[in-house]
């Protein structure tokens, strides 16, 4: 064999086999995370008495889900509290966001609105769920009030301030520009103004939608006699563990496939203008969203 | 026929903070220009070039003095192309171009594709403005003017955010629309020899906003920057220039 033939190394096609490119992807990588996640809780389970087994919380949801027997007289329910829950969480998520739009384009359009709300606003925001959980309850008593109106309180203020920011963020270059063509004003509200907030209407739901789901499942905690947070309640008071920890995964699968079958394409179809940008105008709203909450401490 | 005329034309911004001086941006500028001509305002950097446009363009009022633009005697229809393409990001390019027409739904798309060819865009009416590169993006800004069918067509330094062969290439597009269609254009630019390749007048502005000097530039269209005479041209108006800014140096160490 000549020098000649030699490839150099860099040139060669990359030797990585197949087994080591699938360990590593992102699919893997997701894979990883969720076995250690079960294996991290298996082991605390076997150090603290009171924390069930992964197993054991799986057969409770199957159960649950299924309508089989948890011993006794007591039998799974999931369906009959996750509907009346979800009813009240949209309910008060449809009024939340309706009004909170509302508010927004006021604060963002009128400004003896925005001297008048704008502290308003910020009071709201960082009132936690919690205290309109109580709030109500004190005004409504047990029932279906209480955690519809908690939900519409705590999702307004997301909507308007994001509303708000849409508004403020329309470029005064594009005004400039239409009125240099002398734009009629019907056509800058359809074709400026609205699909400008329309991304931040969007980023307000996808807020609402978290805040609210948070909300309602407080409320029901708190102030209700059946929902998915009063079912929550009832196993940690009666000590099952299993069922209360079964039912928190129920919370947070519920809010993973509403936030990535929903929201997420929904949000994706009114971005898609910005297909082409080197930023992933989904992936910022997500991190958003994150921030906000961590600056909360929800 | 279009006919810009602007009497004695004064603007002074507010200081922008308590006990800050006012800016004057012009002062008492005048001048007439009217049918088949490309002027050029041509001045260093704060000489009050955009203020001028935005005047005449009505998105800002003067201070003092006058600015009226007429077609035959009627107010005219302008286009505007800026330094930076403002295109609405959420709309396609064709959607761009039908934002700003007179025109109904049907005709307007029509008026827009002409434009759009004419430019070399065609293939790009479907596109947002994000996907497209920023030489692209002016394109549509510049075919948006034309699409107008604007009396006066005014540009505000509509090159100076490309890159230089980007840049070189939209002239010689812009000339040869000029050329086609011979609207009446009020261009802006801090660049001599850009001002030279394609005007048939030029106005200088100098510091403070005064106009200086007002020169005809009688060449053949396309112009080659290598000519002679262009280079001629060129020198007269950067030694203009050098006059000026060593009166400006004296004035200043005297006073």
């Amino acid at each position: 064999m000549t020098a000649s033939t030699v490839t150099p190394a860099s040139l060669a096609p990359p030797r990585r086999g197949k087994i080591r490119r699938s360990l590593t992807s992102d699919w893997a990588a997701r894979i990883t995370f969720y076995v250690s996640i079960i294996v991290a809780w298996q082991l605390l389970a076997w150090q603290v008495d009171r924390m069930p087994a992964p197993w054991e919380t799986f057969d409770f949801l199957y159960r649950e889900l299924t309508g089989g027997s948890h011993g006794g007289v007591i039998t799974g329910v999931f369906w009959e509290h996750f509907l009346v829950t979800l009813q009240r969480f949209s309910i008060g998520l449809g009024f939340g966001f309706v009004i909170g739009v509302i508010l927004g384009v006021a604060i963002g359009t009128l400004g003896f609105v925005k001297s008048l709300l704008n502290d308003v606003m910020l009071v709201f925001l960082a009132l936690p769920a919690v205290i309109w959980a109580f709030l109500t309850v004190m005004w409504f008593g047990l029932g279906w009030a209480a955690p519809v109106y908690t939900v519409i309180l705590s999702t307004i203020p997301f909507v308007a301030v994001n509303v708000t920011q849409g508004i403020r963020a329309v470029s005064p270059d594009l005004h400039r520009m239409s009125g240099a063509f002398r734009v009629p004003r019907e056509r800058r509200l359809r074709h400026l103004m609205l699909p400008a907030i329309t991304g931040y209407m969007f980023t307000g739901l996808r807020f609402a939608v978290i805040i609210g789901w948070n909300a309602v499942l407080l409320a029901e905690w708190f102030g209700s006699t059946n929902g998915v947070g009063w079912r929550a309640r009832f196993w940690y008071d009666a000590a099952r563990y299993r069922g209360f920890l079964g039912w928190v995964l129920i919370f947070i699968a519920f809010i993973f496939l509403l936030d990535g079958f929903v929201m997420r394409p929904l949000q994706r179809r009114a971005f898609r203008w910005r297909d082409g940008r080197t930023g992933d105008g989904d992936q910022d709203a997500a991190e958003s969203v994150i921030d906000t909450m961590a600056a909360r401490g929800v | 026929m279009a006919t810009l005329t602007v009497k004695d034309l004064s603007k002074t911004f507010p200081a922008v903070s308590k006990g800050g001086q006012p800016v004057r941006a012009i002062a008492d500028i005048s001048f007439q220009m009217s049918g088949q001509v490309f002027v050029s305002l041509v001045g260093p950097s704060g000489c009050g070039k955009s203020t001028l446009l935005n005047i005449v363009s009505g998105v800002e009022t003067p201070t003092s003095g006058s600015v009226s633009v007429t077609q035959d005697g009627k107010p005219a229809r302008l286009g505007y192309v800026f330094q930076d393409p403002r295109l609405l990001p959420w709309r396609t390019v064709l959607q761009n171009m039908a934002y700003v027409s007179d025109l109904d739904e049907d005709e307007a798309r029509a008026n827009a594709r002409r434009y759009l060819e004419i430019v070399g865009l065609s293939d790009a009416e479907d596109m947002f403005p994000g996907q497209l590169s920023g030489g692209m993006q002016q394109r549509v800004g510049i075919a948006r003017a034309f699409s107008v069918g604007p009396d006066l067509l005014l540009m505000d330094e509509p090159f100076s955010h490309l890159d230089a062969i980007t840049a070189r290439l939209l002239r010689e597009q812009l000339q040869e629309m000029w050329n086609a269609t011979k609207k009446t254009v009020l261009f802006v630019t801090h660049d001599v020899m850009e001002a030279v390749q394609l005007s048939n007048r030029i106005i200088t502005l100098a510091h403070g906003g005064t106009v200086f000097d007002d020169i005809t530039v009688d060449l053949p269209f396309p112009r080659r920057a290598s000519d002679p005479e262009f280079a001629q041209h060129q020198a007269r108006i950067l030694g203009r220039f050098e006059e000026m800014e060593a009166e400006r140096s004296t004035a200043t160490s005297s006073g």
